[in-house]
């Protein structure tokens, strides 16, 4: 039973810190509240992802929560490095202008004609 | 005669860029020669870590430099940037290792103010051969140029040469996304978009150690080709 104290007490920390977030909008708070819901949901009744598992065609509720997780951080891992490409493309830009504002004082010097 | 005249004033008129990262070694010659025949010489200093900027300071260049190194692409775009922003008519793309010949770059550039097209590629593959190209370059290339003709429809021989010509036009149509070497298959492909007209003339690359040593590992064309399929996937 420990396990299920220690599961919970996760997910309601982490619930809060979500809550207490600013700038975050109702609707992604009411996305992670039902998230939270659901797992606290399989929590208490383990035998209910089993009951899925059947209906999906997985054997155990285990592998389905497996299989559902390394599909979720797959998306993770795909939504960060859309953000990194986008992050790199505004850092390629802003060192880009940086070079031409630094450019116009030298270029009397440099141009020898 | 009326053809020299044209040329002078197409050199006048026009920006040869070059990149320059880590290229202490070499770069003062290169400069030199290319400063020979034409008058206006953009250097990006592709936030060297050598004494690239140094050297730079004391060539006749337009100096641009980058705070940290970026990569080929983001290079390139910055140098064609600062030359339509000086008013170039004609950009002439060259790469600072002295693989390219200055005298290609001129017959480029004339080929140019010929204004038969709006862009002119060196090719390696026409005409005489490049100077100690290791056959696995050569195979890696044709499969480039391949794989370029196939995904932008442009009859091309050699898309990934560094010696490039651009009309103010066509520079100016340019929007360059991939800071790494995945930018010579993406400017083709703007190119083509905006309807450009793609010439090309046969050019000499000189493969010396330096160059090799410094160019393209060719491994590093499985990294490129995923860089464009991935740039591609998310258009």
């Amino acid at each position: 039973m420990t396990i299920k104290f220690i599961l919970l007490a996760t997910l309601a920390s982490f619930f809060v810190y979500i809550l207490l977030l600013p700038r975050k909008s109702m609707l992604r708070k009411g996305f992670v509240l039902a998230f939270v819901l659901v797992m606290v949901a399989f929590v208490l009744n383990p035998e209910w992802s089993s009951a899925i598992a059947a209906r999906v065609g997985v054997g155990r509720g285990v592998d389905l929560l497996f299989y559902l997780s390394h599909l979720a951080l797959f998306f993770i891992a795909f939504v960060y490095y859309l953000k990194f490409k986008d992050v790199e493309l505004r850092f390629t830009r802003l060192v880009q202008q940086l070079a031409l504002e630094g450019a116009r004082s030298s270029q009397n010097r440099g141009d020898s004609h | 005669m009326p053809d020299q005249e044209r040329l002078r004033g197409a050199l006048e008129r026009s920006f040869v860029v070059v990149r320059a990262y880590n290229e202490a070694q070499v770069l003062g010659p290169v400069i030199d020669d290319l400063h020979r025949a034409f008058p206006n010489i953009v250097l990006v200093n592709d936030g060297s870590t050598d004494a690239t900027a140094e050297i730079a300071r004391s060539l006749p260049v337009h100096l641009v430099t980058h705070l940290v190194n970026l990569g080929a692409g983001a290079a390139m775009q910055t140098g064609l940037t600062y030359a339509l922003n000086c008013g170039a008519d004609y950009i002439v793309t060259f790469d600072a290792d002295g693989q390219h010949r200055v005298d290609d770059a001129v017959a480029l550039l004339y080929e140019l103010a010929s204004g038969k097209c709006d862009v002119v590629y060196g090719s390696r593959f026409l005409g005489r051969p490049s100077i100690g190209m290791p056959a696995t370059r050569r195979c890696i290339l044709k499969a480039a140029a391949w794989f370029s003709r196939v995904t932008t429809h442009a009859r091309l021989t050699d898309a990934h040469n560094g010696l490039r010509g651009f009309t103010r036009k066509a520079a100016a149509a340019l929007e360059i996304s991939q800071t790494g070497m995945a930018y010579a298959s993406e400017i083709t492909s703007q190119l083509v978009r905006h309807g450009m007209t793609i010439g090309e003339i046969p050019v000499e690359i000189v493969y010396t150690d330096y160059s090799l040593a410094k160019g393209q590992s060719s491994l590093n064309s499985v990294n490129i080709l995923l860089d464009l399929v991935i740039g591609r996937l998310l258009k």
